[in-house]
């Protein structure tokens, strides 16, 4: 893509709305296929990966324009390999990163600046990462959700999966739960997002990566206590009715109850007002 | 020791949380008393009449150390709390609500309805000009000669090509071929090249589609040899293929290797007089152990059956990403495997940051790049190298230049186009134009005074909760 950055929009932005400010330049080190971002309200911090360069940059929240990041986990001890994705975890004060090549989870400490080891890498076939493309984190009941994608030349339909795991598991782990099957939809994950106080995850499902505008794209919200071949609990769909078409990207504003989607075809950010998840 | 003052303080921070946790239970109440019976999913409340002012009253000063909140009732809540999601994780919404929700209309979206042009290449044989159009995921066409009055609202398109049939995600980089006049579409984010015919219009397949890395960039190609270039940005690669390659064709050749210094290439131009390649690069990259190529066939199989393929992040280098300054990196033309460049131009004097797209001249001994970031086009030598500072800038609110990502050379017309990402317009100027030096002409696909968002493919979201922002990267 041309331009990379990340630009904020005011809550109430709607239509052809400039954004408040943007970070973009040579100084702000980003790259293009930023595939997640997370605020840390905490902390008041924006975490993104630069997967070209194999980091996690980490902003200040008001950070502007050509802006560097205040801290970098990068180097040879990161073990960090395309970083993708990612969540913050301002509790117990840790990143976590999907790693799809090695089929494992790194987690950083939260406060990591330059080449730091992972504090923990859940790793194993035990733990069924195949292609770990996206993760969440609830810090609340401790637990961990991941997001794999349907296999290359696996099953038919293609079908992904959400694995979750406790928070702090290590080494060779099996998940606890995975809500895997026809009934869930789900072909890939992409982001997610957790809201503690009622259990639930918020899954971007786009449908299969090849397509423009995939049948079946949907957000699903799933209990953290599902496991097995489990529906979504809500869904919207992609469709005329939402107006999505291809949404990857999912975050909750739980003070006005709304669900806020990017949607990669339409090139958009939707705003959905969603009481029932709150 | 506790003096008066501090005591009178705390004595009204407390008179104040009493009366804030009154209202709190009071609002509480209210809210849960005044569920509506029927449903409605507008996220603001109803206006009845127009909001006026009332009156004003300052808050009372809270000065002074204060307390830590604790509800009176904390256990009560926890168990409350408890209750609740119990109950939400084991009740199961009916049917009709998840009907209802499923088909939710969003209450906003953030969305620019007009064309950002990513990229630009010029048509002198048939008097036109192909522009892409990164935002709206379109490819168009327009007269060469058009020029958007300042007083109209846009200029209309002779041509769009888009929609699902024609497969354009995110287009970034346009050449046209001198004989047939076909379009070489390179997309950002799917198959890699789309092919349209001179005459194709709407939502139309391609004639002709290759399989290349995912995250190509730039394009260039030399017709007398009959070979097309595309730069990768995820594996830092130049790949070669014939002209007339498609489908799963095998790249001819590419250029890749810890040597290279290729860093996230975007822009690429040949010169043939003097044997050259000239890539742009934005400055992130990682190193790869040494390989035959992707052994589980790669990013989604693409390597299976061809002969032979870039690595990618199967091979790369755990930890050796590093984050260097924009440059130009200079190759021979026939340039492959892990060849160091002839000549680096990086630097602070370059005035580079985020160098896109590249044209050559080769009459002139010119490079033109269209930097991004610094709002300009910066012109240096052919022979340039090091940290050397450009021979030409054309930049200034004269130009209209705004966030370029894409340039052309029309040398029969002695002409120099920009596609400009950050404000709906492709501009014209003469090939040795600098400063501040305003357009021959503009064309324009929205309103003067209508904003760009920037947006583009964008993938993640967050919400910044103290801003009250939503952060949407690219």
């Amino acid at each position: 893509m041309a331009h990379p950055q990340i630009a904020a929009f005011a809550r109430l932005a709607q239509g052809n709305i400039p954004p408040t400010r943007a970070i973009a330049g040579q100084a702000a080190l980003l790259s293009r296929s930023l595939h997640d971002i997370r605020y840390d309200a905490i902390n008041d911090e924006i975490l993104v990966a630069n997967g070209h360069a194999q980091a996690i940059l980490v902003y200040r929240g008001a950070a502007d324009g050509e802006e560097a990041p205040i801290r970098i986990i990068q180097g040879s001890k990161t073990m960090l390999n395309d970083p993708d994705r990612l969540d913050v975890d301002p509790i117990h004060n840790e990143i976590f990163v999907p790693d799809r090549e090695g089929k494992q989870i790194l987690v950083f400490p939260r406060n990591g600046i330059g080449d730091v080891a992972p504090i923990r890498v859940l790793k194993g076939p035990a733990t069924q990462l195949e292609r770990a493309g996206a993760l969440v984190v609830d810090p609340v009941h401790n637990l961990l959700v991941v997001g794999l994608p349907y296999s290359d030349t696996g099953s038919s339909p293609p079908a992904g999966s959400l694995l979750i795991f406790q928070r702090t598991d290590a080494g060779n782990t099996p998940p606890s739960r995975i809500i895997r099957g026809p009934k869930t939809g789900i072909i890939r994950i992409n982001q997610m997002a957790v809201y503690s106080p009622r259990k639930v995850v918020i899954a971007a499902q786009p449908g299969k990566i090849e397509e423009m505008e995939p049948d079946g794209a949907f957000v699903g919200v799933w209990s953290l206590d599902d496991n097995g071949d489990v529906p979504p609990r809500w869904k919207l769909i992609a469709g005329p009715k939402s107006t999505m078409k291809k949404p990857r990207g999912v975050a909750l504003d739980p003070k006005n109850k709304t669900v806020i989607i990017a949607d990669m075809r339409l090139n958009a950010v939707l705003t959905f007002y969603f009481p029932e998840i709150f | 020791m506790v003096t008066r003052e501090a005591q009178r303080d705390a004595k009204r921070n407390r008179g104040f949380l009493l009366v804030l946790s009154a209202l709190g239970v009071l609002a509480g109440s209210l809210l849960i008393s005044s569920e509506p019976k029927g449903r409605q999913w507008a996220e603001e409340p109803k206006a009845i009449g127009t909001d006026r002012l009332v009156s004003i009253a300052s808050l009372p000063e809270t000065g002074g150390q204060m307390c830590q909140w604790e509800p009176a009732s904390a256990t009560v809540s926890l168990r409350a709390a408890l209750r609740q999601e119990r109950l939400a994780a084991s009740s199961v919404p009916s049917a009709a609500k998840r009907a209802e929700a499923a088909k939710r209309k969003p209450v906003r979206m953030i969305r620019d309805p007009y064309s950002s042009y990513s990229a630009v290449a010029v048509d002198p044989i048939r008097n036109e000009v192909v522009l892409a159009d990164e935002n709206l995921l379109n490819v168009l066409v327009y007269d060469r000669l058009e020029n958007t009055p300042p007083k109209a609202s846009m200029s209309e398109p002779k041509r769009i090509i888009g929609g699902d049939k024609s497969e354009i995600s995110f287009p970034c980089g346009l050449y046209v071929d001198p004989k047939s006049g076909d379009i070489y579409t390179v997309t950002g984010d799917a198959y890699g090249l789309l092919v349209f015919s001179n005459q194709a219009k709407g939502n139309v397949p391609p004639v002709r589609k290759l399989e290349a890395p995912h995250g190509t960039f730039g394009i260039a190609v030399d017709d007398g040899r009959g070979e097309l270039f595309m730069t990768v940005q995820h594996d830092n690669v130049v790949i070669v293929f014939h002209k007339t390659a498609q489908g799963k064709d095998s790249p001819i050749r590419f250029l890749q290797g810890n040597r290279t210094k290729l860093a996230n290439p975007h822009g690429l131009a040949l010169d043939l007089k003097n044997e050259r390649m000239f890539v742009a690069n934005h400055g992130s990259s990682h190193l790869h152990h040494s390989g035959p190529g992707p052994a589980s066939g790669g990013w989604y199989g693409l390597a299976l059956g061809k002969k032979s393929w870039p690595l990618d992040q199967e091979s790369a280098i755990r930890g050796s990403g590093k984050m260097a300054s924009s440059s130009i990196t200079v190759y021979p033309r026939d340039a492959s495997g892990d060849t160091p460049p002839l000549q680096v131009i990086q630097g602070p004097k370059t005035q580079m940051n985020w160098p896109a797209g590249l044209a050559v001249s080769e009459e002139r001994g010119e490079i033109y790049i269209a930097n991004d970031m610094g709002d300009s086009i910066l012109v240096f030598s052919t022979s340039a190298n090091g940290d050397v500072a450009p021979i030409r800038v054309l930049k200034g609110p004269k130009t209209l230049i705004k966030n370029p990502t894409g340039v052309n050379l029309d040398e029969k017309n002695g002409e120099l186009w920009v596609s400009n990402f950050g404000n709906h317009t492709a501009t014209v100027y003469r090939t040795t134009a600098s400063g501040d030096t305003a357009p021959l002409r503009v064309i324009r696909s929205a309103p003067l005074d209508r904003p760009t968002l920037g947006i583009s493919n964008p993938h993640p979201v967050a919400y910044d909760s103290k801003r009250e922002e939503l952060l949407v990267p690219n």
